[in-house]
């Protein structure tokens, strides 16, 4: 016979066992109602109830992830967070969380929306890993050759890239995007009735003076800077500066012209349309510009290298630093003068104008800056330097017309701001330390990639200070130009450097 | 056990010996399969499996193509060549008559001279398959109709002769993978069974680490057409194609591709850089060089060098080797250690009188075709384009190398933007300049003799 011993359960152990069972079903619930909840604020709906900026709406459903030919809707979470099962609850969280502070604490009319399409944001917004979720096939039959070179390259680079360095308007439009199409018509319409400039400028002594581009109507000021002799650099307890600003060392210069802003749309174009090359002409190697008969400009830009923001008297862009030098090549020959870009001791120079403080206005980076976690909470002081730099919080994510700013002590316009300015050095972080010339000093021998001095409208406060040094970035900057190799003339990657021209004085005139 | 009928007992054992063997076999045979998929080595085939009826069409009706289109109807039952296009008329109808004389006649319909004839054969209705074998100059257009088409491809090798070329095969070839065409190369040494055995062991370490490679195609000068009365610019050169950069790549990419695609293929990647030279002595026609030599820098200290070399009453061969820590091998059948001795040797088969054979039962050029059909009829995917696209661009690389006397590196001349060809393809006078490419820059003297003989 076998006993079965049957113990009656305790209270304890009952009062366990329910809690066990009704933890079970709290967590069926939440588990039900926390999956409900996630598909909720993830829908079309629930974003744009916190989203309102209704062109978001209206571009998303101009764009071809919603008008399309096969009928299929891309939603605002398909893009803007990853796929399910990789970061998406996380991803979820962080967007929710910022989106809920910026509800309550942030107006929303103060928020730039334009500059949140600019890649650099969007690359934050939007999701590799969902992109490439959807298409998985980057070679379909239809793909262009051009397409097919740039996929080709996407897959082969060693270095991460994203679809949206291309791809940046198919979430939502924008109908000055063009996509790896050779803008052939580029520059092709001139507009003006008046009879065009016979010769250029002549110019007999050392004062400011008008140049005129002959066969045109484009003409542009030269401002006569005077030589002398300065502390180029930075000091050590210069707020926000950078080591490569220093040591300062003093330097002494020869007089000589500079522009009074920065090389125009309308004086670029000139030179586009006098020296353009047609599309697909091949340079293997960049000639000696000095030993060239002929020059050959540009070849036609891919898609709008203004952005769409007008040509005229704003700042000329994307041109490569090659495609500068040339600029400054054919202006010399067409007005028989000697023009080229500054080097960077002239440029900080004529940037200074005499003054020896962070800027040449009054004021201390660390009160204009906003870089720092509270500086971000509390949007920092643009009295002043609004009215003299078009920088990040001042630039509404695009370039100015010179017109709109006040002049520096040498009567110039946006040395600081507007766009960085190549300058005819090459960079080199600890140049100041080794080069003892003080006459006239140019950059080091030898370098991959030159200085670029002035901050751009995208730029922090901190960056737009008379010492600042920045430098390009080739790779970076050409990174979806679907040709191989890629273009000498136009960077496809970057909007915000330009030039001004220098252009030196001749003995006989400077005694 | 009584009454048992003695020939019952045999088949029965019989049966059963040859069910043991069969598992063992299919065991084995398992084995070897997934190890071919682990070395992307392709299957030896005895022949193509039959299925559905393949019907082709032959682009470029030359003797290459005329022979492809022969390997390919005598890879497996039930394929058919359907259509042909070539530039010339003379060239469609020498090859029909040749099929003609296998009773396999060609629908006169189904034939396109010209030079958009591709486009027209390609747009035939129930077309399976086509074969590339033009000059290499037009076959990145042909792979990309055909792909765009649909259909499956043979194309001979090289498959371009200019870096643009290059990267048009390598992305057509990804358009065929997401749409499952399959595509087989002429690279027929990977198809060689001697070849393929010999890689599997090189893979399994019987060589060690591999140091160094040379791979050689030394040979006579080769086939040259005489311009004839009538004949325009662009037919002369097409006619004489096989002595022009723009539509042959010259010889190193003609013929040597080949050696260079084993050594790549051996060592497993491509070159980082190329250094070499070359030259032009015994030449009649056309623009290319008699003679390459390039070193090929594949890093880490491990260079191949290459030489290929088209002139009468020199020494001659073809092959390649490869130099290991623990031995070295021809690549083709043979292992040695480091002392000469051999440690392995290929066995080719026997032939019906017991003779041991110095090659394979089926010419590499029919296994290729076996492979594609194969490949077709069972779903057992294969593309060799951007394989057979990668060792083309090495061939361009050491002949940039030695046409320029610079070094060109692996990233130089994968971005290249080296477009050889004319802008218009069309019959005609060709604006286009034809000088035999001098490296470096002259020598600039003033040396002069003091009076006539002189030695200076």
């Amino acid at each position: 016979m076998n006993y079965i011993i049957r113990r009656r359960p305790s209270a304890g152990c009952r009062a366990r066992t329910w809690f066990f069972i009704s933890g079970l079903l709290v967590c069926a619930l939440l588990f039900y109602s926390g999956r409900k909840l996630i598909k909720a604020t993830s829908t079309d709906k629930s974003c744009m109830s916190c989203h309102v900026h209704p062109h978001a709406d209206q571009s998303w459903k101009l764009s071809s992830h919603y008008n399309n030919a096969s009928g299929t809707i891309v939603h605002c979470a398909q893009c803007h967070l990853p796929p399910e099962g990789e970061g998406y609850l996380v991803a979820k969280a962080k967007h929710g969380l910022k989106d809920l502070y910026g509800y309550l604490f942030k107006d929303t009319s103060e928020i730039e929306w334009e500059k949140k399409r600019l890649l650099e944001y969007a690359k934050k917004i939007v999701y590799e890993k969902s992109c490439i979720d959807c298409h998985e096939n980057l070679f379909p039959v239809t793909l262009s050759v051009n397409g097919g070179n740039a996929h080709l390259f996407y897959t082969e680079s060693k270095d991460p890239l994203n679809c949206i360095n291309c791809h940046l308007t198919v979430g939502h439009f924008d109908k000055n995007a063009v996509l790896h199409e050779h803008d052939t018509n580029f520059g092709v319409t001139v507009t003006s009735n008046e009879p065009p400039f016979a010769e250029p400028a002549k110019v007999a002594e050392f004062k400011n003076f008008t140049e005129m581009i002959p066969g045109t109507r484009i003409s542009f000021e030269m401002i006569a800077i005077p030589g002398g002799t300065y502390r180029m650099g930075s000091p050590d307890d210069e707020p926000l500066r950078d080591p490569d600003e220093g040591p300062v060392r003093t330097v002494t210069l020869s007089p000589l012209w500079i522009g009074r802003a920065e090389v125009s749309w309308d004086e670029y174009m000139t030179f586009f349309r006098e020296t353009g090359s047609p599309p697909g002409t091949k340079v293997t190697q960049l000639p000696n510009l000095k030993d060239v008969d002929a020059i050959s400009g540009p070849t036609p830009p891919w898609g709008a290298p203004d952005q769409g923001w007008g040509k005229g008297s704003r700042p000329a862009i994307t041109m490569t630093w090659y495609a500068a030098n040339v600029y400054c090549e054919w202006l010399s020959r067409i007005t028989g003068k000697k023009y080229r870009l500054p080097t960077e001791a002239e440029w900080e120079y004529a940037c200074r104008g005499g003054t020896k403080t962070p800027y040449f206005f009054e004021g201390d980076p660390k009160d204009y800056s906003s870089e720092g976690f509270l500086k971000r909470l509390i949007r920092p002081d643009t009295g002043i330097i609004a009215s003299k730099v078009i920088y990040g919080l001042s630039s509404g994510s695009k370039t100015a017309e010179p017109s709109s700013l006040k002049e520096n002590p040498f009567g110039l316009k946006n040395m600081a701001g507007n766009v960085a300015e190549f300058c005819s050095d090459f960079y080199a972080p600890d140049f100041y330390a080794s080069d003892s010339t003080g006459a006239d000093p140019r950059g080091p021998a030898k370098g991959q990639e030159h200085v670029i001095r002035g901050g751009s409208f995208r730029s922090d406060a901190k960056d737009v200070r008379s010492a600042a040094r920045d430098y390009t970035r080739t790779k970076e900057w050409l990174v979806t130009d679907p040709q191989m190799p890629k273009s000498i003339w136009w960077y496809s990657d970057c909007i915000d450097v330009g030039f001004r021209v220098v252009c030196e004085a001749d003995d006989s005139i400077v005694k | 056990m009584k009454n048992i009928d003695r020939r019952k007992f045999i088949g029965t054992a019989a049966l059963a010996g040859i069910g043991i063997a069969g598992a063992g076999m299919a065991a084995s045979g398992c084995k070897r399969k997934s190890e071919n998929i682990k070395l992307k080595l392709p299957p030896i085939l005895k022949g193509a499996p039959s299925g559905k009826k393949l019907r082709a069409g032959l682009i470029g009706a030359g003797a290459r193509g005329t022979g492809a289109a022969i390997n390919f109807i005598s890879s497996g039952p039930d394929l058919e060549i359907v259509a042909l296009s070539d530039l010339f008329q003379d060239k469609i109808d020498a090859c029909r008559e040749r099929f003609a004389s296998f009773n396999l006649p060609i629908p006169a319909e189904n034939c396109f001279a010209g030079f958009d004839g591709y486009k027209k054969l390609m747009a035939l209705p129930d077309l399976d398959v086509v074969l590339l074998a033009t000059p290499p100059q037009f076959r990145p257009d042909h792979f990309l109709e055909a792909v765009t088409r649909g259909k499956h491809v043979f194309m001979e090798k090289p498959v371009a002769v200019d870096p643009v070329g290059i990267r048009s095969i390598i992305t057509s070839g990804r358009k065929a993978e997401a749409i499952g065409l399959n595509v087989v190369t002429g690279t027929q040494r990977r198809h060689q069974e001697d070849y393929i055995e010999t890689f599997r062991q090189v893979a399994g370490g019987a060589i060690g680490r591999i140091t160094s490679a040379k791979a050689w195609w030394n040979q006579d000068h080769v086939w040259f057409r005489e311009r004839e009365p009538g004949w325009n610019d662009m037919e002369y050169m097409i006619r004489n194609w096989n002595n022009f950069c723009w539509l042959c790549g010259d010889h190193i990419l003609d013929t040597h591709v080949h050696n260079i695609d084993v050594i790549n293929w051996f060592i497993g990647k491509y070159p980082e850089r190329a250094i070499g030279y070359g030259g032009r002595h015994r030449r009649v026609t056309g623009d290319q060089y008699d003679f390459f030599s390039i070193d090929y820098d594949y890093g880490s200290g491990v260079s191949s060098h290459s030489m290929c070399r088209q002139i009468d009453s020199c020494a001659n061969g073809t092959g390649e080797l490869v130099m290991g820590t623990e031995g070295y091998t021809n690549c083709q059948n043979t292992i040695w250690d480091l002392d000469g001795n051999v440690k392995w040797k290929f066995e080719y088969p026997l032939d019906e009188n017991g003779t041991r054979m110095n090659q394979t039962v089926i010419p590499p050029y029919v296994q290729e075709h076996m492979h594609l059909v194969w490949a077709i009829r069972t779903g057992n995917y294969v593309n060799e384009a951007e394989q057979t696209a990668l060792s083309t661009l090495t061939a361009i690389m050491g002949r940039t190398a030695a046409y320029t006397g610079r070094a060109i590196t692996w990233d130089e001349i994968f971005k290249s933007d080296m477009d050889l060809g004319p802008s218009k393809l069309q019959f005609g006078p060709v604006d286009m300049v034809f000088e035999t490419p001098v490296s470096g820059t002259p020598v600039i003297s003033n040396v002069k003799p003091l009076y006539k003989g002189q030695i200076i």
